[in-house]
């Protein structure tokens, strides 16, 4: 109990940082009021918006608004939008984790079996070819797939539709969209913890106790590669943020992806700033709950 | 173990149900409004969809400036008067009609009966209200383009006075535009500005439903709308889908009527296909290269000027990057807009030999170097064009070293004056008046920018800025394009092309200023 809370207090001051080093890059990237006028805008308009958002303030005015704003839960208004940061993030948070759960499904329901299917038949045709499918997995940008999958399952096959967010059709092309990258990167881990467990002594011991195949390899085996599979579910999720980046845009997908590359175009500080600070809040909780499960899936693992 | 991994699983499908669910209530009826497919169903054939590239910015129409906002606000605000597409004219919408009293008043009349979608009639005080709003909100984004408005003086409940600080001969152009629309001041006061952002209504064929950000925004008719209720859509869905090929696919899908934006690289998928067309129209933004005439330039000699445009073959660009799509010209001021010289558009100088005589005789007869900025992404094709301009430039021995900047670089380089030699840039022009865009070339607007200067412009440009006669007006623009043409101030490419993915089923016409006016897109 005392490690869980060391943990969760350790939160702050990491939230903390990562706000710090996202305002400097936000500030040195560009003026907004640049973004926020047309290209004729006269001088004068550049000066009274810029002096209305306090852009106008030295740096060490502007963090230390922010900072005391920050504490109180405001992040400021967008200048974009002219409303509370914080709550147009939260808004489309359902919408991402909606994506972002699905496509873990998605990339379990394709990496377990593939895993295991491919670690029992070493170097046959099968391991060729979900190796094979593997790399190629993971080598297939988002938006390169996304965009293919439209014009196959949509544009080609009229199956689905082609983007947005409603009814559960939608959100398969997404989902696979993202799903596929981390499925990738799942199977080659669980096929190589698969392989090393294959060999131990216990597998043995269990096979030649005349055991059924099936019972050797999911009931010994599997169970002892469910820890780094949950390791890499937890670190996946910050590829999963960053993959729902690009796919939010290639879907028209309404979350906190699109939001934030819209945000960082026109240097919206304020949705920088709030979407960073929820999607690494949900990094370190994933990373935290990773650790917690550690101890239900091995009893020998225990934190102090 | 295997029981966990179950529990793991369902765990994992429960949450996904239970966010798939969560927000239902803040969307609304998300399956109602869901566009699927928009050619099946009596109801979804009675709703247009149209694919835009970026979210709306906001309900105030006063602090946006952002020309795909007001393209859908048009169809929920009415301005007092409205520029007509087709022959260039200021015509009376809210206004029944409207008079210049003297050089610094205009009376208008309002029509009568005129409502909001709450039911609460037009009177002359919501014009006060919201014209006043922008002419002092100095915090408002259109601010600047409004406070030439001194006050708006109610004679009674339909007739009023707008009074200008100086004669403003643009008065008409600049109420019929962006940040024009007329707000309900009654709802407002009662109910705070908040709420209305939240809950905007206004005088327009289409009234108000959600607005999911990032998703769409969804209208339905407002059957009491004083011109009529629109006999072929109930339901008016903007749906927001950023990446180019998406929109396009929606589009060849049946998901969306109307794309906007289509890349000139999906030109040909839209045509080809069957159910689609591709609708094409000049816009009023002009590509154009900025000269430094700053001393100590090679391009402050006229010559060099002019050199590098006649080096310029302007038809094979729009030919060959834009396939045709664009109209070569000389000047900035497009047809459609008050004081277009006729002679300077639709042609260009293209000679080769002549600007190698001219750099000869300027003392560069072995050519220089030079530093071109360009924006890359923002304008149709604008990479390429930079690149195929210095190549073209190459051909009389003008090396061009073209720096590609992401957009917002690009403009903190101009806001800090750092620009070089050259630089590409687009621009519109909302108002459609040469006053607008002439501005441009105003000594005091670009000081330290580009430093153009010449003494019978600067006199022209000053003369017609407060002249309340069209005729001489006119003129006077026209002989101001005429200066800046022999001068070369700048280089005028030509005048982008607005290139929208239409649906068979539909009649649409895009028009010149970008704005999509549902009122005019009908059913075949």
């Amino acid at each position: 109990m005392n490690y869980f809370i060391k943990r969760v207090l350790e939160i702050i001051p990491v939230l903390f940082i990562i706000s710090f080093i996202v305002f400097v890059l936000v500030f040195v990237a560009g003026d907004p009021v640049a973004l926020l006028l047309p290209e004729d805008a006269p001088e004068e308009a550049v000066e009274t918006l810029r002096t209305s958002l306090g852009l106008d303030d030295p740096f060490y005015v502007q963090y230390g608004r922010y900072v005391v704003n920050m504490l109180q839960g405001d992040f400021g208004d967008s200048f974009r939008y002219g409303q509370d940061a914080m709550s147009l993030v939260l808004e489309r948070l359902p919408a991402t984790l909606e994506l972002a759960i699905a496509s873990i499904l998605v990339a379990i329901m394709i990496a377990i079996p593939l895993g295991i299917w491919s670690s029992t038949k070493k170097n046959s045709s099968i391991d060729l070819v979900a190796t094979g499918a593997a790399v190629l997995g993971k080598a297939m940008p988002n938006f390169w797939l996304g965009i293919m999958l439209i014009l196959l399952f949509s544009v080609t096959l009229d199956m689905l539709p082609v983007s947005g967010r409603g009814s559960f059709s939608h959100l398969i092309l997404p989902a696979i969209t993202l799903g596929t990258g981390i499925a990738a990167e799942m199977t080659r881990l669980i096929r190589s913890s698969m392989l090393e467990t294959l060999s131990q002594d216990y597998i043995r011991t269990a096979k030649s106790k005349g055991l059924r195949t099936g019972i050797v390899v999911y009931k010994h085996a599997f169970r002892n590669t469910l820890v780094p599979v949950v390791t890499i579910i937890a670190l996946q999720t910050s590829t999963l943020i960053g993959g729902t980046l690009i796919t939010e845009t290639v879907f028209a997908w309404p979350g906190i992806g699109q939001l934030l590359i819209q945000a960082v175009n026109t240097r919206d500080m304020a949705i920088v700033q709030a979407c960073v600070m929820v999607i690494a809040f949900f990094v370190i909780v994933m990373n935290l709950i990773a650790d917690l499960l550690y101890q239900v899936l091995d009893p020998r693992i225990r934190y102090k | 173990m295997g029981k966990k991994l179950w529990l793991f699983g369902l765990l994992m499908l429960a949450l996904l149900i239970f966010v798939a669910c969560s927000d239902k209530d803040s969307e609304g009826d998300a399956e109602d409004t869901n566009p699927g497919k928009a050619e099946t169903g009596d109801e979804n054939d009675r709703t247009l969809t149209i694919a835009i590239g970026a979210d709306m910015v906001t309900f105030d129409v006063h602090d946006h400036i952002n020309t795909s906002t007001e393209a859908i606000h048009v169809n929920m605000f009415n301005y007092l008067v409205k520029r007509d597409n087709e022959t260039g004219e200021i015509v009376p919408d809210l206004a029944e009609s409207f008079e210049n009293i003297d050089d610094y008043t205009w009376e208008f009349k309002l029509k009568e009966g005129v409502t909001f979608h709450n039911g609460d009639e037009l009177t002359s005080a919501d014009v006060k209200y919201s014209l006043e709003r922008v002419a002092y909100g100095e915090e408002l984004r259109d601010y600047t383009n409004y406070n030439q408005i001194k006050e708006v003086e109610i004679i009674d409940d339909y007739t009023f006075r707008i009074i200008t600080h100086e004669p403003e001969p643009v008065l008409l152009n600049r109420i019929s535009r962006i940040a024009s629309g007329i707000l309900p001041s009654k709802y407002i006061e009662e109910n705070g500005f908040d709420h209305f952002l939240e809950n905007p209504i206004g005088t327009g064929p289409f009234q108000f439903v959600e607005w999911v950000r990032d998703d769409r925004i969804v209208f339905e008719v407002y059957d009491d709308y004083f011109g009529g209720k629109n006999p072929d859509w109930d339901k008016l869905v903007f749906r927001i889908i950023p990446e180019n090929s998406t929109r396009v696919s929606e589009l060849l899908t049946g998901g969306v009527d109307i794309a906007v934006n289509v890349p000139p690289a999906d030109w040909e998928r839209v045509e080809n296909h069957e159910g689609t067309y591709l609708a094409q129209e000049t816009s009023n933004r002009t590509l154009m290269i900025f000269l430094r005439s700053t001393e100590g330039y090679p391009t402050s000699d006229q010559r060099v000027r002019e050199a590098l445009d006649l080096a310029i073959d302007n038809g094979a660009i729009v030919e060959s990057l834009l396939g045709g799509a664009g109209v070569p010209t000389i000047t900035r001021v497009a047809p459609g807009n008050f004081g277009f010289a006729e002679h300077l558009y639709d042609t260009y100088n293209y000679d080769p030999e002549r600007a190698k005589e001219l750099l000869e005789e300027a003392g560069y007869p072995d050519g220089f170097e030079m530093t071109f900025h360009s924006p890359r992404g923002r304008y149709l094709q604008d990479a390429e064009i930079a690149e195929m301009v210095a190549g073209m430039w190459a051909q009389i021995g003008v090396t061009a070293n073209i720096e590609f900047m992401e957009w917002s670089n690009f403009v903190e380089l101009r806001n800090a004056k750092e620009n070089k030699d050259a630089y590409l840039l687009g621009l519109g022009n909302s108002m459609f008046d040469a006053a607008n865009a002439l501005d441009y070339y105003s000594a005091t607007r670009f000081e330290g920018e580009t430093d153009y200067r010449n003494d019978e412009l600067e006199e022209l440009l000053a003369a017609a800025m407060s002249n309340m006669d069209p005729k001489e007006r006119s003129e006077q623009y026209v002989r101001a394009q005429e200066i800046i043409a022999e001068d070369v101030a700048h280089i005028v490419l030509h005048q982008e092309s607005i290139n929208i993915g239409v649906s068979e089923r539909i009649n649409y016409t895009p028009t010149m200023d970008e704005m999509i006016y549902v009122e005019t897109i009908t059913k075949k």
